[in-house]
């Protein structure tokens, strides 16, 4: 039982040394990288995490987190009570973004139709609306708006006023001719890149820096803990095996997990909300790979500061979750947080990952235009696997 | 010739103001059962962890397989096999797994390592329960196959820290043979045990009071130096009261109590097993129903050592 081992056999030179010591720790890489996905098979909670959770989500925040209204229940008075008036009124309602759900004789019955919540706005058409019309003149209607449901209030307001002015200026043009209306001074809105101004167009890849950030860093954030908890992190450190080669080979199967999840998300993104791929697939694999392992980097630097798989979880949880959906973008836009929360955000990667996202999927970019956003990523996820390396040797000893 | 696998030069380690190791010097032979008995916190972990290269020295060096500890401890790992008090396998792999993982880390690869995963499985006799779950091995076993996956490598030597905590006598008698067997085929086997029993299976034993190495010998050497004298064990009543006046008997060294009686020491010199008998029977309200004679263990030697460390201590002369 003395025979030397295969690892301390005399090597002769310093080249075949150095490609014995290769070769020795990418054998020690494999060994750890098939351990590990040996307990994600006798554990499948990492599996479901990483297949099953970024669907589920996707697909609540994406229908859920819709900032899109239509079928907003207005009550109608039409004090006016003409022919035309009863036609401004249809065509207002005819786009479906309003919905009447009931007509009231005055303005008078709006406090009680909010009290019931019968509906979120009173739309009253009043006298001399047939005039109006008639003379090309602007439309005076009034809109009473129950500014409880502010997100409601904001778009009823607009949508009103818009759908009031296109009806009210396509009537008079019928009655009397393009030439006599005078049409008031318009900005004429061209929306690029997202024309029907879908949010979801919007949110998706924000959602999918979101799901994708607490996937990778739940994914990682136990696998050194349980070695803590289990103490067999000390059986592993009595043998060659190097800091780093633990670290590599413990990512691996995880990042394959993480690639899988990433596929899952934009293949639903794709599917169910119909986001687009314009720009260079290469640079979407890049920024996306690159957000993975930053991610994954940061669970694992996590676990081996935590050494305790509870306290692990939830500062993954708290560390992924908050930033990547309040500090990203995603949600708020940077440019309009306070000054301290938009310099905090420049350490947050979904930051970036969202930006190469939403500028390769919707404006159909390339490398070029997300150089920056990629080295960024590249600096976060080199920063967290250094940490990481040299964290886990200080605990060690 | 006799090689020496390790030798210690005034190791020490202190951890800030605590010194956890003081000044130790030892040398271990090739193919000998060496043992590290103190109690806890004296210092057998601390040292096990310097000598296997997890720990550096804060003083003196080793030589671990003809490696220097604190230069190359990457070559002392590649020669040693480690195996701890706390089970440290993965308990969702099967034992094959287990085996195949730690034989990957050492470097092992393909056939070499499949042929290896069985010899070994056979060198610890569990070839059978190849396939089952870690999870649903008893102690006993899973001691056997942390023991199996540090010799996976056949290391020229072997450190167990406290192997046998917590596992059942039988499984602990199997667990020495292969000790015993390891140890003839020449590996150096360095152990740590809290079971003095054990201690006697050592060729040769080292002593931890508080962070110092206070003896070193062989078992029968410990004993005749730490606890001279023939040993009488009497059962019976009002012996435990009776102990001062016991211990003032002429010839008695010592007297204590031990399990349900008394264990009375003397010097065979000075007087005999009959004068002591009639002494002790003689005492008031003592009642002797059974007197024989006993070896020393080395739990009286331990006792005896830690003693004389508190003693030391107390007169400042601390050496």
């Amino acid at each position: 039982m003395t025979a030397p081992t295969e690892t301390s056999a005399p090597t002769s030179s310093p080249r075949a040394a150095r490609k014995h010591a290769r070769s020795g720790a990418l054998r020690r890489i494999v060994a750890i990288a098939r351990k590990e996905a040996l307990h994600v098979q006798r554990d499948p909670r990492s599996l479901y995490l990483a297949l099953g959770m970024p669907i589920v989500l996707l697909l609540l925040f994406g229908y859920g987190v819709s900032f899109d209204m239509d079928h907003l229940p207005v009550v109608l008075v039409d004090e006016d009570r003409t022919p035309e008036s009863r036609e401004i009124a249809d065509r207002v309602f005819a786009s479906g973004d309003l919905h009447m759900v009931g007509r009231a004789s005055s303005g008078d019955e709006a406090h009680g139709i909010f009290a019931r919540r019968e509906a979120h706005a009173v739309l009253i058409l009043p006298r001399g609306t047939s005039e109006s019309i008639g003379r090309g003149e602007a439309v005076e209607a009034q809109l009473l708006i129950d500014g409880v449901e502010a997100n409601s209030a904001a778009q009823l307001q607009g949508k009103a006023e818009s759908a009031l002015r296109s009806a009210s200026l396509a009537m008079s043009v019928e009655a009397m001719g393009p030439r006599a209306v005078a049409i008031p001074t318009e900005v004429r809105l061209s929306t690029w890149f997202n024309p029907e101004e879908r949010s979801q167009l919007y949110l998706v890849p924000g959602l999918a820096a979101y799901i994708l950030a607490i996937v990778a860093v739940l994914l990682t954030a136990l696998t050194v803990s349980r070695e803590w908890e289990r103490s067999s992190i000390q059986q592993l450190f009595v043998t060659p095996v190097r800091t780093y080669e633990i670290m590599l080979g413990k990512l691996v199967p995880y990042f394959l997990l993480g690639v899988v999840a990433e596929m899952t998300v934009f293949v639903v993104g794709a599917w169910v909300f119909d986001v687009p791929m314009r720009g260079d697939p290469l640079a979407l694999a890049s920024a996306s790979l690159l957000f993975l392992l930053g991610m994954l980097g940061q669970g694992m630097l996590i676990s081996i500061v935590a050494r305790n798989q509870m306290v692990a979880t939830q500062v993954a949880t708290m560390t992924s979750m908050l930033p990547s959906m309040l500090l990203s973008g995603f949600v708020f836009p940077i440019e309009n947080m306070p000054l301290p929360l938009q310099v905090i955000s420049n350490v947050v990667p979904a930051r970036y990952f969202i930006h190469a996202l939403r500028g390769v999927l919707l404006r159909g970019n390339g490398f070029p235009e997300i150089g920056f956003d990629l080295l960024m990523l590249t600096a976060f996820a080199c920063l967290m696997l250094f940490a990481g390396t040299k964290r886990f040797k200080r605990e060690l000893a | 010739m006799t090689v020496r696998s390790i030798v210690v030069e005034g190791l020490g380690r202190r951890f800030g103001d605590f010194v956890a190791v003081r000044d130790v010097s030892f040398h271990v032979e090739k193919g000998e059962i060496f043992g590290y008995l103190g109690a806890n916190g004296a210092g057998k972990s601390t040292t096990i962890r310097m000598l296997s290269g997890l720990l550096e020295p804060t003083s003196g060096r080793a030589l671990v397989a003809g490696h220097d500890i604190a230069k190359a401890p990457d070559k002392v790992k590649a020669s040693i096999g480690y195996m701890s008090q706390k089970f440290s396998l993965y308990l969702d792999l099967t034992v094959r797994e287990n085996l195949e993982f730690f034989g990957g880390i050492y470097g092992s690869w393909g056939r070499a390592l499949s042929r290896r995963v069985d010899e070994t499985l056979e060198s610890i006799d569990m070839r059978s329960l190849a396939e089952t779950s870690t999870a649903a091995l008893p102690g006993g076993l899973r001691q056997r196959l942390a023991l199996g996956s540090a010799l996976f490598h056949k290391p020229p030597i072997v450190f167990l820290d406290e192997p046998t905590a917590g596992v059942d006598p039988a499984s602990r008698r199997e667990f020495w043979k292969l000790i015993r067997g390891i140890s003839s085929a020449g590996t150096t086997v360095f152990v740590t045990t809290h079971y003095m029993d054990e201690a006697e299976y050592c060729a040769r034993i080292g002593l931890m009071v508080a962070g110092k190495l206070v003896a070193l010998d062989t078992p029968a050497a410990l004993k005749s130096e730490w606890v001279p004298g023939r040993i009488l064990r009497f059962e019976g009543e009002g012996l435990v009261r009776a102990l001062s006046e016991i211990r003032r008997t002429h010839g008695v060294v010592e007297a204590q109590s031990f399990g349900n009686g008394v264990h009375v020491r003397f010097d065979p010199g000075h007087t005999t097993d009959q004068s002591v008998l009639a002494a002790v029977a003689a005492l008031p309200a003592v009642k002797v129903r059974l007197t024989e004679p006993v070896e020393a263990t080395l739990e009286d030697v331990f006792l005896a050592a830690a003693d004389r460390k508190a003693e030391d201590a107390v007169r400042g002369g601390a050496s």
